[in-house]
């Protein structure tokens, strides 16, 4: 009986602190995902500028937070599989993961914008060569915010204590969002 | 008969194609009380792997596909353009409605796979207990953030001028605690079914999981939203 009243504690304390995590970070994560919006709203003369960018906006939000989670979750598995226990080990691990953000950011940055371009060209008749080179721009600008964000961010929670994973995922969407739209706002300014 | 693991028997584990096995494996999970979840991991992410990649053959197909999908909600959600446009706290509903569900998509996601790495999943998952604590920490999680972007976008909405109605801020709330009761669901059977069968294949559920869960979301969140919104207002 006693056992079971222990265990019962402990999934009770498990759900608590777990419950704890993921709303303290959904609650700001909202909140950012309202700023994202806000910012976007000041915006609205400079988006109508290149065509075709409302459809790569959805995609380019959805690439930030893919790359930038499941980057975040593969560090963490690494940390509480203790794959990452000497300095050698985690930068050799760390790194790669920095190299693959970067690269498939880029790649599929390119693939976003063409599939823009195409898509504005044959459904609204739109030509707008320059939302490829504005999705280039915006996903470097992004790279270069957002992954030592997220590879800080993750490491510092391990050693804190924390599950990253509870925090991360809603952490990356709120910074990818962000970010991402400034980025987009920035490579906009560049190209036109 | 006695074999020693030499420094070949190593280098010939490490040239092996991830979804073979080795006796290896077994020999070192024996001598060395290393977990398999570990070697696993470090056969994927080890020294002699080349990390960049390893991940990039495997996520971006995924990615690409995950992409693409984000990128017919954005198209879908043209179609719906006009009544978000008439009814304004839908339309500041649905960025933060889609950030959510995606955020519990990388949650869930993540959560899962480290539970499969660590060997915590038994074969009947429902009877788990950190699976469940899983499920019902993500629920409760949902109505109470539901409960919170309705409210606020019908607020956000009366401060831009949109007129105040006791029925139509129910309402408000009631389509937004619907829609993310049936999208968390969705995203959690995703999570676990996907997962359990990608970690089968001896790959890493984290390169498929979360893009997967959040661009499924995605789009199934336009569906839901604008079903719901018909129905609704």
């Amino acid at each position: 009986m006693d056992s079971f009243y222990t265990d019962q504690t402990q999934v009770i304390a498990m759900f608590t602190k777990s419950f704890n995590e993921v709303m303290a970070s959904e609650f700001i994560s909202l909140t950012g995902g309202v700023l994202a919006g806000f910012l976007l709203s000041f915006a609205t003369d400079k988006l109508y500028l290149i065509p075709g960018l409302f459809i790569l906006f959805p995609g380019f939000m959805e690439m930030r937070g893919n790359i930038s989670g499941s980057m975040s979750a593969r560090i963490t598995s690494g940390l509480y599989v203790g794959a990452m226990k000497s300095r050698k080990q985690r930068r050799h691990i760390i790194d790669g993961n920095a190299g693959a953000a970067i690269g498939l950011g880029v790649a599929l940055s390119v693939m976003l914008g063409v599939l823009a371009y195409v898509v504005s060209h044959f459904f609204f008749g739109v030509d707008s060569f320059a939302i490829i080179p504005v999705a280039i721009i915006a996903a470097l600008l992004a790279n270069v915010i957002e992954i030592p964000m997220t590879i800080a961010a993750t490491l510092w929670l391990f050693k804190k204590g924390h599950d990253p994973n509870n925090i991360m995922g809603p952490y990356v969407t709120t910074v990818g969002d962000i970010v991402s739209v400034l980025a987009l706002l920035i490579a906009i300014w560049v190209v036109v | 008969m006695s074999h020693t693991i030499t420094k070949r028997d190593i280098k010939a584990l490490a040239k092996l194609k991830r979804h073979k096995h080795h006796h290896l494996v077994h020999k070192i999970h024996k001598k060395h009380r290393i977990s398999y979840k570990t070697l696993f991991y470090m056969k994927e992410y080890g020294p002699k792997s080349h990390v960049a990649t390893v991940i990039i053959k495997e996520s971006i197909k995924i990615l690409i596909l995950a992409s693409v999908i984000s990128s017919a909600g954005g198209f879908q959600m043209k179609n719906i353009e006009s009544t978000l446009i008439q009814f304004l706290p839908l339309l500041i509903l649905l960025p933060a409605l889609n950030d959510m569900i995606g955020d519990f998509g990388t949650v869930a996601s993540s959560k899962f796979t480290t539970l499969l790495f660590l060997g915590k999943v038994k074969k009947s998952w429902w009877g788990t207990p950190e699976v469940r604590e899983i499920i019902k920490t993500m629920l409760a999680v949902a109505a109470i953030s539901a409960v919170y972007i309705g409210a606020l976008a019908y607020v956000i909405a009366v401060g831009k001028g949109f007129a105040f109605s006791t029925v139509m801020l129910a309402k408000t709330v009631m389509l937004s605690l619907l829609a993310t009761a049936t999208l968390t669901g969705i995203v959690l059977i995703i999570s676990i079914v996907c997962g359990i069968w990608v970690y089968k294949r001896k790959e890493d559920p984290n390169n498929f999981l979360i893009p997967i869960t959040t661009s499924l979301a995605d789009v199934c969140s336009m569906f839901v939203l604008a079903y719901l919104a018909m129905l609704l207002f």
